[in-house]
């Protein structure tokens, strides 16, 4: 663990382009060492917000903090913030080493030093007898690995990815999420990783915040955002899940004709209440919600069915080797699990 | 083991340190003004000290103070506010001093102002008024008053001549002028038929074809309304080009002409060197192509008119014609599509190479036939390209005032009105009235430019390397364009061929008898006055590259206060003919602290001025190939902008800058319509002798000239391009060339 890393903080961000609000009053804590995420729909102000901290755009109103130093009027080649970018913006002209060792040739570190930094983070991302190949000349999981040693190589206080792996192929980037995780815990640098894909978000992250239209919706640890989810958005955003509306009474909850005991500490009366489709129980009969089998698929590893109720459809997910209780057509009752249900306020 | 890094709060010292000490060496060094127009580079009795005691102690004391704030570690903003606040006070007044006491600007006064100018960008930066490092502000800075100085004042000073005579507001010398014959006539009294309703019904027809096309492909009202307006003006001006007269009509119909033929022709040329497999292409053009630039206009008009003129080779003694249809707008039109397809070319040039081949074959990929390809892909990639040699010749075009001299016969054009105005009719408000209709034409087409570009971004040079190889022409296609080539190639050879050869013999035409006479006349003052304007014309083409290259930077790369007005007022000088330029430095710089005319110095900056919106185009052309992330990952990289530009832009562009180095020398060698208003016996340039030997019959000494001239250039264009093929990013196949 890096003893120097910093936390970040950012206070009431606000920042306009013209007429447009990117990003409305954030506020928000990286704590030292650890990897953040931001995840939301496309325009939401991910990318701004990263900018923001990299010193490539000034806030309109708040403040950047590195540690306790104000850095909101630093500008960004005085950060020492590091970027992966989604083209990996690359040099064409410069040869792998003269990529890497970019960072260092600009503030002059001696010759001696350079090389022996570039064969340190060459080691580090696996790229050895690359060294001498142009940069045109890579595949794009080498030229993804080069654009990673650029940014490590600078030791940064901060680390920010802008989707540095949506260029690549699913398999691929799996794998490069994973060495990009393994490198930063071990590193312990203090990251900021921006993505809209959900699933490489809770992979990847410490902390993950949900943002919509310039606003934090949420922010939590993955398992977290996942179980307690505080709006609909943030629950329909990570994973899926079906959402009936109800009442809520302290002690126990009511969908149709279906009650069930349930404590959250939540304002009694009208709810939206989330179910993940792993959370579903059906049985032929016995209490729960009325409804009728509608279709079931078996993928493999998992069944996926819906169930038609008076309260709307339902989803569900059973893994794929148990047994099915009910055929298509026929009439069922759908209990909910313990885990996997929150109310929502409606 | 983080490096220790400046945080926010810890206070720097300021770059101003290095202006504010070079302040005190000028002041104290350098002559702080001139007795007379030339510049001296050192006289003891003209230094400040000598010259005005008060104002050399004032700069002394704030050169020390600004050192001692800049090498002092102090919080930033208070600093800053410092520095600007002395910085402006003292360089207003420097600049008061020399107004009030009509003193001319030496060196000394020059270092000062830039000093104190560049302290000032220095205190933008650190207040954070201009947000950017001190490279990029004091940049700016200085770039804003060197575009205000040099480009609006002097159309300014145009402008108002135009409606300010003796002293008095009057709109009378415009509507006097506009209303003259001269101007534009349509009726001839001495035909039957009414010229005015044939033009007018050609227009008519113009509008409805517009109207037509567009309706057919139901396009939008806008879209409708736009395309009747444009088949309207189009029907006039072809209309009024061929049945009427007058310098207005008779230049738009050239430019319609001109225009679309070399931008066409510079296509052809630019796709052929990429996507031609013969190598005999490469090598043709890269000669072919450069030629007729490398030459002073009016020499290529001469060979013209002894080929196809009323007593030409071929129009007389070949088939035994005598006729003058070659005199007007036909011969002016050929000369110039001869002289200005290479422009178009080199312009398109950079833009065809920067295409990123990885495109195309994802179209081919998609089943798209090459045709397909070619006006989806391809065509709308260089659109940025197209529009910029399109509106650079149509501006030629109109600018040129040495073909319709010599070529124009009884018509009358906007560009040789100016001329005449001035040198024959000695009327510079009337020239300035030409001038400013110039000016109105040629921004109106740069709008109507903006509207079709809009803002889209053609990113197509990302970090994310591009690879694969364009395909091929089509044989069919390839032949063709090759014929194209060939024939052009010929005609330019029987042209040069007719130059060199009349260079050798006593008399063009007439006495075909070999002598040296004529380069022995020549290298008497030729070659005097032939290195000089090398010197001019170097020195001109590296300012103007350098400073073209940083505007186009700012302009596109970096936010700040007033950029839209830098870009609009660098280009305005684009927009601005030779002739009215010309014009206007000799009204703007005769008087006052700026006298600069019959200096070495305005002949630079005439040409600095002409030729840099050529370089601002061609390296934006280039940068907006280049992805904006390559920047951004430098600067993290902890690299300050100037690093940036240096190690990542710079090499990306070299390309664009050799090529820009190249044309800025070329054009200022064979410059004549900025420079002739400006010239002076100490200082005559090698286009104006050539000229006057021509006026005065010494056909062959101007020949001999000229051979010389466009030996040399060509010497020295191959040597730059040879290197710069080297540095070509898309080099695959052209390393090759011998
Ligand atoms: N330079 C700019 N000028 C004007 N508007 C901008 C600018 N940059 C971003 N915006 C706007 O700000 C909003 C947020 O943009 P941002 O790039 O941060 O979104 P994002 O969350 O990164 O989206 P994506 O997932 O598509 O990358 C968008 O509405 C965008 O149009
Ligand atoms: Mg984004």
């Amino acid at each position: 663990m890096n003893q120097t890393a910093v936390p970040v903080r950012l206070e009431n961000i606000v920042k306009r382009f013209g007429a447009v609000t990117a990003v409305e009053t954030v506020s928000l804590e990286l704590p030292a060492g650890k990897l953040v995420t931001l995840l939301g729909p496309s325009g939401c102000g991910k990318t701004t917000i990263l900018r923001m901290v990299a010193g490539l755009e000034r806030p309109t109103e708040g403040k950047i903090f590195f540690g306790s130093d104000d850095v909101t009027q630093l500008p960004a080649y005085l950060r020492d913030v590091t970027m992966m970018f989604q083209s990996y913006a690359l040099f064409p002209h410069m040869n792998v080493f003269e990529n890497i060792a970019y960072g260092l040739r600009v503030t002059k570190r001696p010759n001696d030093e350079i090389r022996e930094r570039v064969a340190g983070v060459v080691a580090q991302v696996g790229l050895q007898n690359l060294e001498q190949r142009a940069v045109q000349a890579l595949s794009g999981g080498q030229q993804q690995r080069v654009a990673l040693a650029r940014s490590l190589i600078m030791q940064p206080r901060v680390l920010l990815f802008d989707e540095p792996l949506s260029n690549l192929d699913a398999k691929l980037r799996k794998r490069v999420r994973e060495e990009i995780r393994e490198l930063q815990q071990k590193l312990g640098i203090t990251s900021l990783y921006v993505t809209h894909d959900q699933e490489e978000a809770m992979a990847i992250s410490d902390l993950v915040v949900v943002m919509k239209s310039g606003i934090i919706e949420q922010k939590g640890a993955p398992r977290e955002l996942y179980q307690a989810p505080v709006t609909r958005f943030v629950a329909d955003f990570i994973g899926r899940a079906n959402f009936l509306s109800g009442t809520y009474n302290g002690s126990s909850a009511t969908v149709g004709n279906y009650s069930f005991a349930f404590a959250q500490p939540i304002q009694h009366g009208n709810v939206t209440v989330m179910v993940r489709p792993e959370s579903l129980r059906v049985a032929k009969d016995g209490i729960g919600l009325e409804g009728k089998m509608h279709s079931v698929a078996f993928l493999g590893t998992t069944t996926e069915y819906t169930v038609d109720t008076a309260a709307g459809q339902l989803e569900g997910v059973m893994a794929g080797d148990a047994p099915l209780l009910a055929k298509v057509g026929e009439p069922v009752r759908v209990q909910f699990a313990n885990e996997g249900v929150y109310l929502i306020q409606a | 083991m983080v490096a220790a890094i400046p945080s926010a709060f810890s206070n720097r010292s300021s770059r101003a340190l290095i202006p504010a000490v070079l302040l005190a060496v000028g002041v104290l060094l350098l002559p702080f003004v001139r007795p007379d127009r030339p510049f001296e580079l050192f006289n003891w009795d003209l230094v400040a000290l000598n010259k005005a005691t008060w104002l050399a102690w004032l700069l002394f004391t704030s050169s020390a103070v600004l050192s001692v704030l800049s090498w002092l570690r102090l919080p930033m903003l208070a600093r800053g506010y410092a520095l600007i606040g002395i910085s402006s006070g003292v360089s207003i007044t420097v600049f008061a001093w020399l107004a009030s006491t009509s003193s001319y600007f030496g060196f000394g006064a020059l270092a000062a102002l830039v000093c104190l100018l560049l302290v000032l960008g220095v205190g933008l930066s650190e207040t954070g008024l201009i947000q950017s490092d001190p490279f990029i502000a004091s940049s700016i800075v200085l770039c804003g008053i060197f575009v205000t100085l040099f480009i609006a004042f002097p159309l300014f000073v145009v402008l108002r001549e135009s409606i300010i005579v003796n002293g008095a507001f009057t709109l009378k010398k415009m509507a006097e002028t506009l209303s003259s014959p001269l101007f534009m006539v349509l009726e001839n009294k001495f035909t039957p038929r009414s010229e005015t309703t044939i033009v007018f019904g050609i227009a008519t027809a113009g509008a409805v074809l517009g109207f037509g096309l567009m309706f057919l492909r139901k396009a939008r009202v806008q879209l409708l309304l736009g395309t009747t307006l444009a088949g309207g003006v189009l029907g006039f001006i072809v209309g009024a080009g061929v049945f009427g007269r007058g310098a207005f009509a008779t230049s738009l119909y050239l430019a319609l002409i001109v225009a679309p033929t070399t931008v066409f022709f510079g296509l052809i040329f630019a796709i052929l060197e990429q996507r031609c497999r013969a190598a005999w292409v490469r090598r043709i053009l890269s000669i072919v192509g450069i030629l007729p630039m490398i030459t002073p206009p009016f020499v290529l008009a001469f060979a013209l008119e002894n080929w196809f003129g009323a007593q030409g080779l071929i129009t007389n003694r070949v088939f035994g014609v005598d006729t003058n249809y070659f005199k007007g707008v036909t011969g002016v039109a050929i000369a110039q599509i001869l002289a200005f397809t290479p422009i178009a070319y080199l312009t398109l040039r950079g833009s065809v190479q920067g295409l990123n081949p990885a495109l195309e074959e994802a179209a081919q990929t998609m089943r798209s036939n090459p045709w397909m390809v070619f006006t989806k892909i391809t065509l709308p990639l260089l659109r940025p390209g197209l529009a910029a040699a399109f509106l650079l010749t149509v501006i030629e075009s109109l600018a040129d005032f040495s073909n319709p001299i010599l070529l124009g016969g009884d018509r009358s054009f906007l560009a040789t009105e100016v001329y005449l105005a001035l040198t024959g009719r000695y009327d510079p408000n009337e020239a300035s009235v030409y001038g400013a209709v110039l000016l109105v034409l040629v921004l109106t087409i740069l709008g109507l430019q903006r509207a079709w570009l809009g803002n889209t971004s053609f990113v197509t040079v990302t970090g994310k390397p591009g690879s694969g190889n364009f395909s091929m022409l089509p044989r069919w296609l390839e032949n063709t364009l090759q014929g194209v080539l060939g024939f052009w190639g010929l005609l330019v050879a029987m042209l040069y061929g007719s130059v060199f050869y009349g260079s050798f013999v006593k008399i063009w035409g007439v006495n075909g008898e070999f002598t040296l006479q004529h380069y022995i006349d020549f290298s008497g003052t030729g070659l005097e006055v032939l290195a000089r304007t090398a010197q001019v014309a170097l020195v001109s083409a590296i300012v103007a590259t350098l400073l073209g290259f940083l505007i186009a930077y700012l302009v596109t790369r970096q936010q700040f206060f007033g950029r839209s007005i830098l870009e609009t007022t660098s280009m305005l000088s684009f927009a601005t003919p030779g002739t009215v330029m010309g014009v206007a430095y000799v009204i703007a710089f005769n008087v006052g602290p700026w006298l600069l005319t019959g200096t070495f110095i305005v002949l630079v900056l005439a040409l600095v001025f002409r030729n840099m919106p050529a370089s601002i185009r061609s390296v934006m052309a280039g940068l907006s190939q280049i992805d904006k992330a390559l920047d951004e990952a430098s600067t993290l990289l902890r690299a300050p902008s100037s690093t940036t530009l240096a190690r990542v832009l710079v090499p990306l562009l070299i390309p664009q800058l050799l090529s820009g180095i190249v044309f800025a020398f070329v054009r200022g060698m064979t410059a004549i319509s900025q420079i002739i208003f400006l010239v002076s016996p100490g200082n005559l340039l090698a286009t104006v002798l050539m000229l006057s030997w021509l006026e005065q019959g010494n056909l062959g000494r101007a020949a001999a000239m000229s051979t010389v001239m466009i030996l040399g250039l060509l010497g020295m264009i191959l040597l730059l391009f040879a290197f710069s093929k080297r540095f070509s990013r898309n080099g695959t196949g052209l390393e090759g060339i011998g």
